[in-house]
């Protein structure tokens, strides 16, 4: 099976090991992985500002940059999540609209395509330790991807999962919002990290690494040893 | 008052909720003991998706035919010997509501809990004019005595323990019993009684009035709306016009969506459905009846892309899982209507100069959108907002710098070079793959969370070289 | 009277976008209807069983009695409750069920009963107001939720089951029903064939109560602080 793979503009920068381990993974599953260069962002920091015009900019890249992929499969909830909301962006849109439907229709976050669309929930991974799971609000809310992330982690070996607190809970990342808000969006971070705290796990697991990058931030900035890893790099372990 | 209830800036008033410690623990465990008792009841539906589909279906048709069943209302209720004051603004209404009460030679009102009247500031209209005004609902009345504005929709004064509400009582009414919930409640039945048996006024709110009957419906679980309606000779039922339902078989729907989203209730204590005046040979009831129709800004929502926030019947769902609200209090929103669903409604009906910084108070989490028992797309309006905020009035050097995303998210290779760029243009800042005191807008960020280094090599570069069989 | 009624209508058909709907509108058949499978099939003896168990949950002391038996817990409850005065609606049923022997024995006991009475507005109301206990029976019962619904009229008026302390709700399992959808399709059809709704239905469901101070449950505020619901087989 041909799966591009659309990287996030925050792991592409940031955190290119989560593409990595994003791709070792659906190699190991059998996917033959390309990388269409003509990828950038999804658009969300403009969209979600309110800058539609310059958001539509980026989208239109995305659906040209994808437009001969089969599968698009990318490891952020968010992100993928901004892709099928571009139907609804795009609606009336004679150019565009079919497109964006398209590109949402094929367009899947990682747990979600491997457990859903390969019907794989056995990655053949290994990890001992502690672990907790924070399920990203555009991951469970948009998307509506619950379970996948879920079964993927109880299928690792070794792994001892334990649940977080009030799980649902935005963590307060929310793009401008953790500027814009910062005083309330540190709130929230805190509030998070007291509930990782209270699980004693020693790694938070997510599926975006935005909100990780928040939540780690903020706990390291309080002194904690929690270390934060992407759901693919914990899929990926041996 | 009217929806604004406070002169500070949003910047003060979001401190004063974070600093509010009491307020914060008080509200996180409202949210959790809400939010739980909703839960459990959608659960006990077994279908609750269903239940929020029809409700939906029901809110936008109501919403698409209002001016057809706001006439067969009207029509209704002068059937059955009642009035009907269509009131497009707040001093349309308040004038009218003053004028009956003059008429009546009324001294006395007691007010059931009703939002629509805070909004259009009924009470300090009748008190200027010399006519006591009393709030009955428990929150309210002790928000009046301690001259407090309402920090939620369904629960106005979760804001205050019980030491606090003692004081007032003991400041106010020389209450000298213990801070028990029960003693204080006790209390209040006994000192408002008097009120009721003396008032020649009931003014209240309409949780859904019933197109086809004429007929207004109160939900309520103290029995004080029952009370303001059985007494007093004349009754004023004030409401916002799109609390309508087209039959008494849309009023089951709307009514078990309401009860369980507000407070996890198959039913509230009390559902009293109003129709007219009291009956020939009836005693109790009022003998006149009037039905106060409010616009105040409604129509304007109508047509446009936010007229589903129309749909809203103010259960509070919304409120009771934001975690924004939960850190900042009700009153940080400096309107009658806190939360998402107020950051949503405030702008529309009080206008963006004094609110244009509601929209921005959500992560866009989507967990008001996800609880809404009409699927009210709450957190997409708020988006919808900043769009209309940005296209309006934006901010210089934001819209600047998002041109400069739509040029670097539009060009591939501007978006390649500055994956290359990113890393020495922080490098100033970056100490062991963390930047702690970040430049520009990053330093709302690192003030108190770390920001991670970007990458010396990006996944992209990466990915060229492992084809190249550089790299593995 | 009607007041700026054709100015406020019109503008909201301008901001829809459309001319005024005079016409009749048809409501469509709504796609989902999950209301109805709310115990569809269920006896009603189940639903006796889902009322007994819900009052557990409104705070509301259950009895099941039979006909015959009826005056003797009714009694007993009003013991329960420390006795008179009792104000009670004035029912056919009160005769039918025998209540109205019990009355008698009680108002020659000494305690103080009356039937509600509609001559007398203020007298009957300062009554209630001091009365100790408010009778009436349920017009529909509603399992799910635990509900009486009382049609008020000039013989059962509002203020009986509002303003004594305690309430007492007499329940002919006749009149049970499982949800409200089932009251309010009764009564939507009486006004679609032109009959005179009552001034004022109530849905009551148990005592009155309040959360507003900490969320704290306390029963009993406005209205009654006690409720009974006494259901015959």
């Amino acid at each position: 099976m041909k799966v591009s793979l659309f990287i996030t503009c925050v792991c592409d920068m940031v955190y290119p090991t989560v593409g990595k381990h994003t791709v070792d993974i659906l190699e190991r599953v059998g996917c033959e992985v390309d990388f269409p260069t003509a990828q950038t962002c999804c658009g969300q920091p403009a969209f979600n500002s309110g800058y539609l015009d310059q958001s539509k900019k980026a989208m239109k890249q995305m659906m040209r940059a994808f437009e001969h992929s089969n599968y698009v499969v990318g490891p952020s909830g968010s992100c993928v999540g901004m892709l099928r909301e571009y139907p609804k962006i795009f609606a009336g849109d004679e150019v565009w609209e079919k497109r964006a439907i398209d590109l949402a229709n094929k367009s899947f976050e990682l747990t979600e395509f491997l457990v859903d669309i390969l019907g794989v929930v056995d990655v053949g991974s290994t990890f001992t330790g502690k672990v907790t799971y924070h399920p990203s609000c555009h991951m469970t809310r948009i998307l509506g991807v619950k379970h996948a992330p879920i079964k993927l982690l109880q299928h690792i070996k070794g792994i001892d999962l334990v649940e977080l607190p009030m799980k649902e809970d935005c963590c307060g990342f929310g793009g401008t919002f953790a500027i814009k808000n910062a005083a309330i969006s540190t709130e929230m971070a805190t509030e998070k990290s007291q509930h990782v705290s209270e699980t004693e796990a020693h790694y938070l697991v997510g599926g975006d690494m935005a909100c990780l990058m928040n939540i780690g931030g903020r706990m390291n900035r309080e002194g904690k040893k929690v270390e934060i890893i992407h759901i693919a790099e914990i899929l990926n372990w041996n | 008052m009217g929806i604004q209830i406070s002169n500070e800036t949003y910047k003060e008033r979001v401190k004063k909720g974070l600093e509010d410690r009491f307020m914060r623990n008080a509200v996180a465990e409202a949210q959790e003991r809400l939010k739980t008792n909703r839960v459990l009841s959608e659960e006990g539906l077994g279908n609750w998706e269903e239940w929020r589909t029809l409700g939906e279906e029901i809110r936008s048709h109501t919403i698409e035919h209002l001016d057809y069943y706001l006439e067969q209302l009207s029509d209704q209720v002068v059937k059955r010997g009642g009035n009907v004051f269509f009131a497009q603004t707040a001093k349309e209404a308040t004038d009218y509501i003053n004028n009956i009460v003059k008429q009546k030679n009324g001294q006395k009102v007691v007010k059931a809990k009703s939002m629509v009247t805070e909004e259009i500031g009924l009470n300090a209209v009748l008190q200027q004019e010399g006519v006591e005004v009393v709030e009955t609902d428990l929150g309210e009345w002790i928000l009046q005595l301690d001259e407090d504005p309402p920090s939620h929709i369904v629960a106005p004064a979760l804001h205050k323990d019980r030491e606090r509400i003692r004081e007032v009582f003991s400041e106010q009414r020389a209450y000298n019993g213990t801070s028990q919930p029960e003693d204080l409640t006790l209390f209040a039945r006994e000192q408002l009684r008097k009120d009721f048996l003396s008032a020649d006024i009931g003014i209240t709110g309409c949780n859904f009035a019933v197109a086809e009957s004429g007929t207004v419906t109160l939900v309520t679980n103290e029995g004080n709306a029952r009370l303001a309606t059985s007494l007093p000779d004349t009754h004023i039922a004030v409401m916002g016009m799109e609390r309508i339902v087209p039959t008494w078989e849309e009023l089951d729907v709307l009514v078990s969506l309401l009860t369980r989203a507000a407070v996890g209730q198959k039913l509230t204590s009390y559902i009293t459905s109003l129709t007219g005046p009291r009956l020939e040979g009836e005693i109790d009831g009022p003998s006149e009846f009037h039905l106060v129709i409010v616009d105040n800004g409604r129509s304007k929502i109508l047509g446009s892309e936010f007229q589903s926030a129309l749909h809203c019947i103010r259960c509070a769902a919304c409120i009771n899982v934001c975690p924004v609200y939960r850190h900042i209090g009700g009153h940080a929103y400096g309107s009658i209507y806190p939360g998402p669903i107020g950051a949503v409604i405030t702008p529309l009906l009080d206008g963006y100069e004094k609110h244009e910084e509601l929209p921005y108070a959500s992560s866009l989490c989507a967990a008001c959108t996800e609880a809404c028992p009409v699927k009210i797309p709450l957190h997409e309006l708020l988006i919808k907002h900043r769009q209309v905020i940005t296209e309006e009035n934006p901010s210089l050097s934001e819209k600047m710098m998002m041109n400069g995303f739509a040029e670097w998210a539009s060009h591939p290779a501007a978006y390649k070079l500055s994956t290359k760029m990113a890393r020495p243009l922080l490098a100033p800042w970056i100490k062991s793959e963390k930047i702690k005191n970040g430049p520009g807008p990053l330093k709302a960020w690192t003030t108190t969370r770390d920001f991670p280094a970007p990458n010396k090599q990006s996944f992209r570069s990466w990915f060229q070289k492992r084809q190249k069989g550089e790299d593995k | 009277m009607i007041q700026n009624r054709e100015e406020f209508l019109n503008r909201i058909a301008n901001q829809l976008n459309r001319p005024r709907q005079k016409n009749q509108v048809i409501k469509p058949v709504w796609k989902n209807q999950p209301q109805w499978e709310v115990m569809n099939h269920f006896t009603k003896d189940e639903l006796v069983d889902v009322l007994e168990e819900q009052c557990k949950v409104i705070h509301t002391t259950f009895k099941k009695t039979s006909k015959e038996n009826l005056p003797t817990i009714l009694h007993e409850t009003i013991i329960e409750y420390g006795g008179g005065p009792i104000i009670s609606s004035k029912d056919e049923r009160n005769v039918r069920f025998g209540l109205d022997r019990l009355y008698k024995k009680l108002t020659s006991d000494g305690v103080e009963v009356r039937e509600w009475c509609e001559d007398k507005r203020n007298e009957n109301v300062r009554y209630s107001e001091r009365a100790n206990i408010g009778i009436t029976f349920s017009d529909l019962t509603l399992a799910e939720s635990g509900t009486v619904t009382l049609f008020n009229d000039k013989a059962n008026s509002r203020t009986i089951s509002l303003l004594p302390v305690n309430y007492i709700a007499i329940i002919p399992k006749e009149t049970l029903v499982p949800r409200m959808s089932h009251a309010t399709r009764l009564i939507h059809e009486k006004n679609k064939n032109g009959e005179l709704l009552p001034s004022c239905i109530s849905f009551i469901t148990g005592p009155s109560n309040s959360a507003d101070i900490e969320l704290n449950l306390v029963v009993g505020v406005h209205g009654p602080v006690q409720a009974s619901y006494i259901i015959i087989e």
